[in-house]
């Protein structure tokens, strides 16, 4: 199933702080809702272990996760794809990076899943509302962390 | 010689089941339940991915689980010349574990063999495998167009697997066109699942001699044992298949699995037993679905309702690999069938199958090959008829009844029906159901806006596959034998090539050797689904016990007998020409008070046997000369709740001609058993796939089994018009029920919705579809108004 989310950040901190925060694999991945691990392996690749717990499936879902900056500094795209017993999930997301010129920056991102395997055949009654929880978390932990 | 204390006969009588006792007491023995010394179990792998090119499968966690032995992919496989094992249409190969790339999801991938079924989870769980995803082919429709092809492997590049077709297309499309009635439907047969409460499974070991021995959930035993030899080179004296008691099959058993292949090759590389059992989610993921037919319905008609043509086109879903398992010049079985229990003077039918990335299958559940998906085209064809003529249901369904004094009747499709006399068994059903009483209460409810149908559907089928002339698997023709060994004391047991999973062949043959010998039904032993014993037998599908195994009893008992009349002919000192079998016994020719029981003929056999060849057993491979065409007419009643969508069976009237009827009670039960899959599938059972090929319907949660809450209360009864074409006059009756009432269900749901304009809902005939249909007909009308 395919699954589509958009959202939005206001934080308050500048475009480059913001930036060098997005492209980090070791900051980005530990915003991940229920993460257990990150392992960098290099400047834009990484491996994230999450808990997971959509309907009747629970545990760990292991993540490979590739970050794609655009030099441009304007936009940072993330995709991820992984999973555990039997199911599978791949994330792409994607964030338009935009300074607010009052010292603010705004993060307008988008995301889209899909699920395959027995988190699939529960996903029209709780995974689209789970998915939009999660991506929503993970780029409000991005603000929390840039605001604390 | 000898007074008998009851009458003899044995068949027709209600005697109760011989192996429910210890089917009742849970002493049953499956596969599940057998455990050898050293004993592995194997999990397997599954792809997470519809359609998914393989990049690598990494197994070094796996092997660090603690417990596991071996982890092999479908690369080891490939360079042991096992990649690929044969379907049993014979025209298609199926990969054991993926290749390459995977084709639907769930599809096996590695196989893990481990000291516990946990630790071989655990592993299958710690096997890495990348993906990378392939766009999905989700639907037969998108397949058509080719611009994903599946099965590169194949010779031809595209993805439609066959066309078939049967009968005159140009006659029919010409008397199509001329008739001043015409109807066209497309109704979708939904991909369902047979789902055996028991799944499949088996144990696989070399013995001390290495000898494979195979014990496995097989409705065709002795066919896997042909096959393992072609598909692993073992030579066929070296395969000893043992088919224990089977917790259902409905066709799901009939295909051999990748999981059968990987036990074996486990048991052979590792060199113990392995034992592999499905999950309920691997069941209905991965082994034999059923159905998924589109089917294009037109008939035509005269102004007065005497039909005229039919034509059916449809299109097929087969899944990634064609395991269809259907007879080799069959590959859309017996869907000629079509035509039904009406006088069609020309007919066309055709039926193009293509790969999607779903699971393979098509096997025939709980039917004759493809005979449900028909009996439902024409039985709902001939509704929506009777309801563009504005004429009542059963006045269109007598009027083109085949007649009773036209059997054998050769329909326009090429089968020869061998008996039948559809007009009394529709008679019987209406009068039981008290159908006038009905119009009646129909009218008053409609007056009031109530929604209340009544649904017939008057099928017949074609079963017991089949004449050696039409019908084989992999090239053997199927026949079916029996062997019959009687002892000394009069007792004896019979094996067959057949294997129950439930029909109760340990009491049915019982009766049908008791009979043809006058034995006591209780003391003849019936062993069936050991090849190193059962004489070679195709197995038990397509409705083939009764008509094809059952003859085969009734032949071998024959030879018997004729052997006991030289026996008997010596006992009662005449010669042999002056000894009748009368009365369940042989007498002298003329004289009552001279006469010999099989009994004393069988203890004579061994005893005193004179200068006859000593011993009393036979053995009788059957080529039948014809299929058996029981068939039935049944009568729903439904009552639909217009603001909830709410569906309810009130009564369901079922009437069958499965010929002579060897057990009355076995025959209910099985026609209860029928009805209630029948009630599933119109009411609750899909397998459904989304856009992207995920299976959504993976465990008895989502795919629903209907409980006794749910099963409507069966009325059941029969008439009989025994065949010409079976030696007992018997026709089968095991698939009937579920082959002829989705129709008369889906028929009264219908005929309840068509005060508002409904015309047709696919099957299944959820509360939110008919909920759906009643809105979206309610706002029409508004609309229109």
């Amino acid at each position: 199933m395919n699954l589509q989310y958009t959202g939005e950040e206001k934080i308050p901190a500048s475009l480059d702080k913001v930036w060098a925060f997005v492209t980090d694999p070791q900051k980005v991945g530990r915003c991940f809702p229920d993460v257990v691990d990150v392992a960098v392996q290099d400047a834009t690749h990484f491996e994230a272990i999450v808990k997971v717990g959509v309907g009747p499936v629970r545990g760990k879902f292991k993540m490979k996760v590739e970050l794609v900056p655009a030099d441009s500094k304007r936009r940072i795209d993330m995709k991820m794809s992984g999973g555990g017993f039997g199911s599978t999930v791949d994330l792409t997301s994607g964030a338009d990076i935009v300074d607010a010129g009052d010292g603010t920056t705004l993060l307008k991102w988008r995301g889209q899943a899909e699920a395959r395997g027995p988190v699939a055949a529960v996903g029209g009654r709780v995974l689209d509302a789970q998915a939009e929880k999660l991506i929503a978390q993970a780029f409000g932990n991005v603000r929390q962390q840039l605001t604390a | 010689m000898s007074i008998q204390a009851k009458p003899l006969h044995s068949v027709g009588v209600r005697m109760k089941r011989k192996e429910d006792p210890r089917f009742i007491q849970g002493k049953g023995n499956y596969v599940d339940d057998l455990s050898f010394p050293g004993m592995l179990y194997l999990s397997l792998v599954r792809s997470t991915y519809p359609h998914a090119e393989i990049k690598s499968i990494d197994i070094s966690e796996a092997m660090k689980v603690p417990g596991v032995k071996a982890v092999i992919t479908g690369k080891d496989l490939e360079a042991a010349g096992l990649g690929w094992l044969p379907t049993f249409h014979g025209f298609d190969k199926q990969m054991v574990l993926a290749i390459g790339k995977v084709l639907f999801q769930y599809q096996e991938v590695a196989a893990v063999f481990a000291e516990t079924r946990a630790a071989a989870v655990d592993g299958a769980e710690a096997v890495q495998v990348d993906y990378a995803p392939l766009p999905v082919v989700a639907d037969p429709f998108t397949s058509k167009t080719d611009k994903v092809l599946l099965r590169p492997d194949r010779e031809s590049k595209t993805n439609h697997i066959f066309h078939w077709e049967v009968g005159d297309k140009d006659g029919t499309a010409r008397a199509m066109a001329s008739s001043p009635k015409r109807i066209k439907q497309r109704l979708w047969f939904q991909r369902c699942h047979p789902a055996p409460l028991e799944p499949c499974g088996c144990v696989a070991y070399f013995d001390t001699m290495g000898r494979l021995q195979f014990h496995v959930t097989s409705q065709a035993p002795h066919v896997y044992r042909t096959a393992l030899s072609l598909v692993t080179g073992i030579p066929e004296d070296k395969i000893h298949v043992i088919s224990p008691d089977l917790g259902g099959g409905f066709g799901n058993k009939v295909p051999v699995y990748p999981g059968y292949v990987c036990a074996i090759v486990g048991a052979l590389k590792i060199g113990r037993p392995v034992k592999w059992i499905e999950t309920r989610t691997e069941n209905l993921t991965s082994t034999g679905f059923a159905r998924d037919y589109h089917m294009d319905v037109e008939i035509g008609a005269t102004a007065d309702g005497k039909v005229t043509a039919l034509h059916v086109a449809t299109t097929a879903d087969h899944g990634a690999f064609d395991a269809a398992a259907d007879p080799t010049k069959y590959p859309a079985g017996i869907f000629g069938i079509v035509t039904g229990s009406y006088a069609f003077p020309v007919a066309h039918a055709e039926v193009d199958a293509y790969f999607t990335n779903k699971a393979p299958g098509g096997i025939a559940y709980r039917c004759s090959f493809r005979v449900t998906e028909a009996s439902y085209a024409i039985e709902r064809g001939m509704d929506i008829l009777a309801d563009e003529l504005g004429m009542d249901a059963v006045e269109l369904r007598k009027k083109n009844f085949i007649p009773k004094d036209q059997f054998p009747y050769p329909s326009a499709l090429g089968f020869t029906y061998d008996s039948g006399d559809y007009h009394k068994t529709l008679d019987v059903a209406l009068e039981t159901i008290g159908y006038s009483a009905l119009l009646k209460e129909q009218a008053e409810k409609r007056a009031r806006g109530e929604l209340m149908g009544i649904g017939f559907s008057t099928f017949t089928e074609a079963v017991g596959a089949g004449p050696s002339k039409h019908f084989d698997i992999l090239g053997i023709k199927m026949f079916d034998s029996a062997e019959i060994r009687i002892h000394p004391t009069g007792a004896g047991i019979v094996r067959t090539g057949a294997k129950s999973q439930g029909q109760g062949h340990e009491t049915t043959w019982a009766q049908v050797v008791a009979e043809e010998l006058g034995l006591d039904p209780q003391t003849i032993m019936v062993e069936e689904g050991d090849t190193d014993t059962a004489p070679y037998g195709l197995g038990t599908y397509a409705s083939r016990s009764t008509p094809v195994a059952g003859a085969a009893i009734v032949m071998a008992a024959r030879r018997i007998r004729e052997k006991a009349r030289k026996i008997a002919a010596h006992l009662l000192e005449v010669g042999e020409a002056d000894v009748e079998w009368t009365d369940y016994k042989f007498q002298v020719k003329g004289v009552p008070s001279k006469t010999v029981t099989m009994k004393e003929v069988a203890f004579a056999a061994y005893t005193n046997m004179a200068q006859i060849e000593p011993g009393l057993e036979a053995t009788y491979y059957y080529d039948p000369p014809n299929m058996t065409y029981p068939n039935g007419a049944y009568v729903s009643v439904v009552d639909v709740d217009r603001e909830t969508g709410e569906t309810k069976v009130r009564r369901f009237v079922a009437i069958d001609d499965c010929g002579v009827v060897i057990n009355p009670m076995i025959v209910e039960g099985q026609v209860h058993g029928g009805l209630t899959e029948g009630f599933a599938m119109a009411f609750i059972q899909e397998i459904q796939y989304d856009a992207e090929g995920n299976n959504l319907n993976t465990n008895f949660t989502d795919y629903l089994v209907p409980t006794s809450l749910e099963t409507p209360h069966w009325e059941t009864g029969n008439t009989v018009t025994p065949s010409p074409h079976h030696p007992m006059g018997a026709k089968g009756v095991g698939e009937s029920p579920n082959v002829g009432s989705p129709a008369a269900f889906v028929n009264a749901v219908i005929d309840a919705l068509s005060p508002l304009g409904v015309r047709h809902i696919d099957m299944p005939l959820s509360r939110d579809k008919v909920w759906r249909a009643i809105r979206d007909a309610e706002a029409k009308k508004a609309k229109q108004a």
